[in-house]
């Protein structure tokens, strides 16, 4: 049985490779991780994984990224595949993109940069549970 | 015709005079105050200044050039115009009489018209001059407070541009704020999971494979490259296949965390390691080691990250209190704002800077920094968040130039002349308060230094040209 995904998107390496290895201790093997560094990419990797037969169900996306913001993103995920679940991981709170991604891409919750563990593996947890 | 009636005094020590003159003043209308002599007439001007007064100059006891060097002397009575009568009729007198600071000389025996023609002529001439007195002090008032709300809005200016600046710092920090604190909670875990793992692995393993653990681990530590998403991702799915077709269990797994590892150039010494029936144990083992170094470098990232931006925003801000010019180096301040600035750039704005040795110049560098600040920020609002923005340094006959060239849409030549005056702006209400630019000429100007723009659709450029001082 092919794995689920888990897709972060984040135009900062160090914050994919810290978010890699805390989604690695967390939840091991349950899952396959997949990161992007731009929604450009992530848009790529999600249509690849859907071919593939393989369902991405929470996406974590930052904000402020080169080219398409991550509301943008998000909205666009929400209409291709409406059941992935959408999270927000922001360095700067921006109430109106966030709002907007509440209504058009029903957002699921959105973390702030410095994230804790704890609140990160609670809203994944809470998230997955939806799915 | 004078419906004020105005107040004249007429001073004089002979009584018939005295009565002549004030019956003629009143037949115009006027209120007239007689006074016999000089001592009275000073007290009672003091008292109550009078919009003019006739004086004689022959008087006993006080002359009436005594009277009007006090007179003029005296704050309250300063500007009480003086008309002198006198039987002398010498040049010497009546110009000792403007010496003094009388304003007009009539000589007896006086006719009437003459008098009243004098009167007449002084009276609005000093009330024309109140008139200007109190219009210049209106607007002496209103330059005032043009000034002090200029000097708000320029204060406002600054604080939004600081405003803006912070939330991006903000971002600037939270990010590596984001990754030291994620990977300081994966070290911790990783340290747990390895002293835990280890001696089940250990006890599991042949003796060969112990070794081959060792290898495995230390091929990890010692590769530093650091690929990107897209090339761990292709990097991984070619390493899944090859697995696979070696007939190596969970493939996927095993694949994914070698990525992660950085182990996937020199695999033959490990195949006999990931054809162990407990191959996602062993590498995951071997990752939970790994990982504390990878978290370990991007914690170092991270702070280096942090401390750049904290540097930039220490310089942007330093200023010398003493108020005088320091050297600096232009390529070094404009990097300061671009880190600052890297935020706002980085959504869709391609950055490209071209440095040619140049001197250090003695600058206001805060100042030289709200000029960058200014015109990044107008290139990024012209370009609407999308486009190419070059930055150049070089030398041009005894100067260095700074040239900011954005893709943006142009300024209209109608416009082009305006753009540096206050309060002239293009943006909405609320958007900008039209005076970046002018503060941006104000403070060249005080650099000695010129400002040329050149702007076509599709490219505009600012440049910024400063004498190298000679020596």
């Amino acid at each position: 049985m092919p794995k689920k995904a888990i897709l972060c998107v984040d135009d900062e390496e160090m914050i994919l490779t810290s978010l890699k290895d805390q989604l690695q201790n967390h939840f091991e093997d349950r899952y396959q991780y997949e990161f992007a560094e731009s929604a450009d990419e992530a848009l790529e990797v999600v249509e690849e994984l859907s071919e593939d037969g393989m369902e991405v169900l929470v996406i974590l996306s930052d904000w402020l990224m080169p080219g398409m913001k991550g509301d943008e993103f998000l909205i666009k995920i929400h209409e291709r595949f409406p059941g992935i679940v959408t999270v927000l991981l922001t360095g700067q709170a921006d109430e109106a993109a966030i709002e907007k991604t509440r209504q058009h891409a029903n957002l699921h919750r959105c973390l702030f940069k410095p994230w804790s563990e704890k609140e990160l593996i609670e809203t994944l947890v809470s998230g997955l549970e939806k799915t | 015709m004078n419906s004020a009636r105005q107040n004249i005094m007429v001073v004089d020590d002979t009584v018939a005079n005295l009565k002549l003159l004030a019956d003629i003043l009143a037949d115009q209308n006027y209120s007239v105050r007689p006074v016999p002599d000089g001592k009275l007439a000073l007290s009672a001007a003091q008292a109550h200044p009078p919009d003019l007064i006739l004086l004689d100059i022959m008087m006993p006891d006080i002359s009436g050039y005594d009277v009007c060097i006090q007179l003029k002397a005296d704050e309250r009575t300063r500007d009480i115009p003086v008309i002198f009568l006198s039987a002398k009729s010498d040049v010497t007198d009546k110009v000792k009489a403007f010496s003094v600071g009388g304003l007009d000389y009539v000589t007896k025996p006086f006719q009437a018209e003459e008098v009243i023609a004098r009167v007449e002529t002084h009276l609005k001439l000093r009330r024309l001059q109140k008139e200007l007195e109190e219009k210049n002090e209106r607007l002496e008032d209103t330059l005032r407070q043009l000034k002090t709300t200029q000097d708000q809005m320029i204060q406002r200016e600054k604080m939004a541009a600081l405003g803006q600046l912070i939330a991006g710092v903000a971002h600037e920090i939270n990010t590596p704020l984001g990754a030291i604190r994620a990977s300081i909670s994966n070290v911790t875990k990783a340290m747990e999971n390895s002293i835990e793992r280890l001696p089940l692995l250990f006890g599991e393993l042949s003796a060969q494979q112990r070794s081959d653990f060792m290898a495995l681990v230390k091929t990890a530590l010692s590769n530093t490259e650091r690929l990107s998403s897209r090339e761990a991702r292709k990097t991984r799915k070619l390493l899944t296949k090859k697995l696979a077709s070696r007939e190596i269990n969970e493939a996927a797994s095993v694949a994914a965390t070698l990525v992660n590892m950085r182990v996937y150039k020199n695999l033959p010494p490990f195949m006999a390691l990931l054809k162990a029936p407990n191959n996602t144990f062993i590498v995951q083992t071997a990752y939970q080691l790994v990982m504390q170094q990878n978290n370990s470098q991007n914690i170092v990232m991270a702070v280096e990250r942090a401390s750049k931006v904290v540097f930039a925003l220490k310089t942007y801000t330093h200023f010398d209190e003493s108020g005088k010019k320091l050297k600096a180096d232009l390529a070094q301040s404009i990097e300061v704002v671009l880190t600052l600035y890297h935020n706002h750039l980085k959504h869709g704005i391609e950055v490209s800077t071209h440095y040619e040795d140049a001197p250090e110049i003695l600058c206001y560098p805060d100042e030289l920094n709200q000029v960058w600040t200014n015109v990044i920020h107008n290139a990024i609002q012209a370009m609407e968040g999308r486009g190419r923005l070059d930055i150049r340094i070089g030398r041009q006959n005894g100067n260095i130039r700074v040239r900011f060239t954005d893709s943006g849409p142009g300024i209209e030549a109608a416009i082009l002349e305006k753009i540096f005056d206050p309060f002239f702006t293009t943006k909405r209400a609320g958007e900008g308060s039209g005076l970046g630019l002018n503060m941006v000429r104000r403070i060249i100007d005080r650099h000695e230094g010129k400002i040329e723009v050149e702007s076509y659709p599709g490219e505009t450029t600012f440049s910024f040209l400063f004498p190298i001082e000679a020596g």
